[in-house]
């Protein structure tokens, strides 16, 4: 026999010792029973959720994977940042990309609406002398002028004024 | 179906008791295949007398590959649990012991990736036969090096060489030199060729040799 074989003999022989080693008296009695039980509640704890409401549904499945209840934590984070991001948005001043507020000619509002607001909200006394809105197209053109941006500005200049009263008064 | 009394000539319709008789066959009897049939039609008994059968040679593989016998029992159990549920999948190409091992055994090369360099060893008592086994007593009663260590010291040393060596050849060695496997069996457990499991073989109990050296002058 070439020792080489000789030596495995010998570890062969060794590997007994694996052989008797043993799991504590009356293991492999309840092992089947413990498998079978597991088996058992594994079906029960599947069967449960299917009369469950859908919260517990739910809840059942982000226990089982916390990878999807990482993800459904994310989704409910982006939903309410989201929302909180739209919210700020639609409560802000007139955004000139909101179509209600444009008209045609690329003015924010028709000049007779913004007549009648600039009256109704600033002089009261005008409310008690004179008419509430202003029809005469003239006059509007030239609000609508003042108020449109899209149109060409007018040239302003600034020029001195004097405050000085005549001689004599 | 009516059958004829060979005596006497009178039709007859078989027994109630000898039919009774047919079913209460002890289970001991019955073929795997059937109760592989039963057991996939939901029946656990038939199920609880599949896993009788192979929860020691299922659970001394996984014990020897993580010389640990918490996590032996654990992976066992679970092994069997996932070998139910897969029930419907098993199409019968192999046996359902191969088909029962290699799930077993799958679970147990993952679950040794994932525990990598956490090792403890968690060992079974040697039973009551080991000190009268011819082989052990030749190895600790020669005048050897080995022969003021104790049954117990083997065991450690003999565990911890097994631990050293990768999952596939542990595995391989496992089988083969403790289980006593032939190399078609490994073979089909392993999904690998005969080759391959002898080469395994090979350089695993080579390996072996270097770390209990000690044991075997």
């Amino acid at each position: 026999m070439n020792p080489e074989s000789q030596d495995f003999e010998q570890l062969r022989r060794l590997f007994a010792v694996k052989r008797h080693e043993q799991p504590p008296p009356g293991y492999f009695d309840r092992f089947s029973r413990d498998v079978i039980a597991r088996i058992k509640a594994g079906e029960q704890g599947d069967a449960a959720p299917a009369n469950a409401g859908w919260i517990q549904k739910l809840w059942a499945i982000l226990e089982a994977r916390p990878v999807f209840a990482g993800a459904f934590g994310a989704a409910v984070c982006a939903m309410l940042i989201s929302a909180i991001l739209n919210s700020e948005s639609t409560g802000s001043v007139p955004n000139p990309m909101n179509p209600a507020m444009t008209q045609a000619g690329g003015a924010f509002a028709p000049a007779s609406t913004v007549a009648a607001t600039s009256v109704s909200v600033n002089d009261n006394a005008a409310l008690a002398s004179g008419p509430i809105l202003n029809a005469n197209p003239a006059d509007t053109a030239s609000l609508q002028q003042l108020f449109d941006f899209n149109a060409t500005q007018p040239n302003l200049q600034v020029a001195p004024v004097s405050f000085q009263t005549p001689a004599g008064n | 179906m009516i059958m004829t009394e060979p005596a006497t000539g009178k039709a007859s319709k078989p027994s109630p008791p000898e039919r009774k008789v047919e079913q209460e066959t002890p289970p001991a009897t019955v073929d795997e295949s059937v109760l592989v049939d039963r057991a996939r039609r939901g029946d656990l008994g038939a199920y609880d007398e599949l896993v009788q059968r192979y929860q020691q040679r299922v659970y001394a593989t996984v014990y020897h590959m993580t010389s640990n016998h918490e996590d032996a029992n654990d992976l066992a159990q679970e092994a069997f649990i996932k070998a139910y549920q897969a029930l419907k999948s098993f199409k019968g190409g192999s046996s359902f012991y191969t088909w029962v091992y290699r799930i077993a055994v799958n679970k147990t090369i993952n679950f040794l990736k994932q525990r990598k360099n956490r090792t403890h060893l968690s060992l079974n008592d040697l039973d009551f036969n080991a000190e009268n086994d011819p082989d052990l007593v030749a190895l600790t009663s020669d005048k050897t090096p080995r022969r003021e260590a104790n049954l117990t010291e083997l065991q450690e040393k003999l565990n911890e060489a097994m631990q050293q060596l990768s999952e596939q050849h542990r595995l391989v060695v496992t089988l083969h030199d403790v289980q006593g496997l032939s190399h078609e069996e490994i073979a089909a457990i392993m999904e690998c060729n005969i080759g391959t499991v002898r080469s395994r073989l090979f350089y695993a109990r080579q390996q072996l040799q270097g770390y209990l050296s000690d044991y075997l002058k």
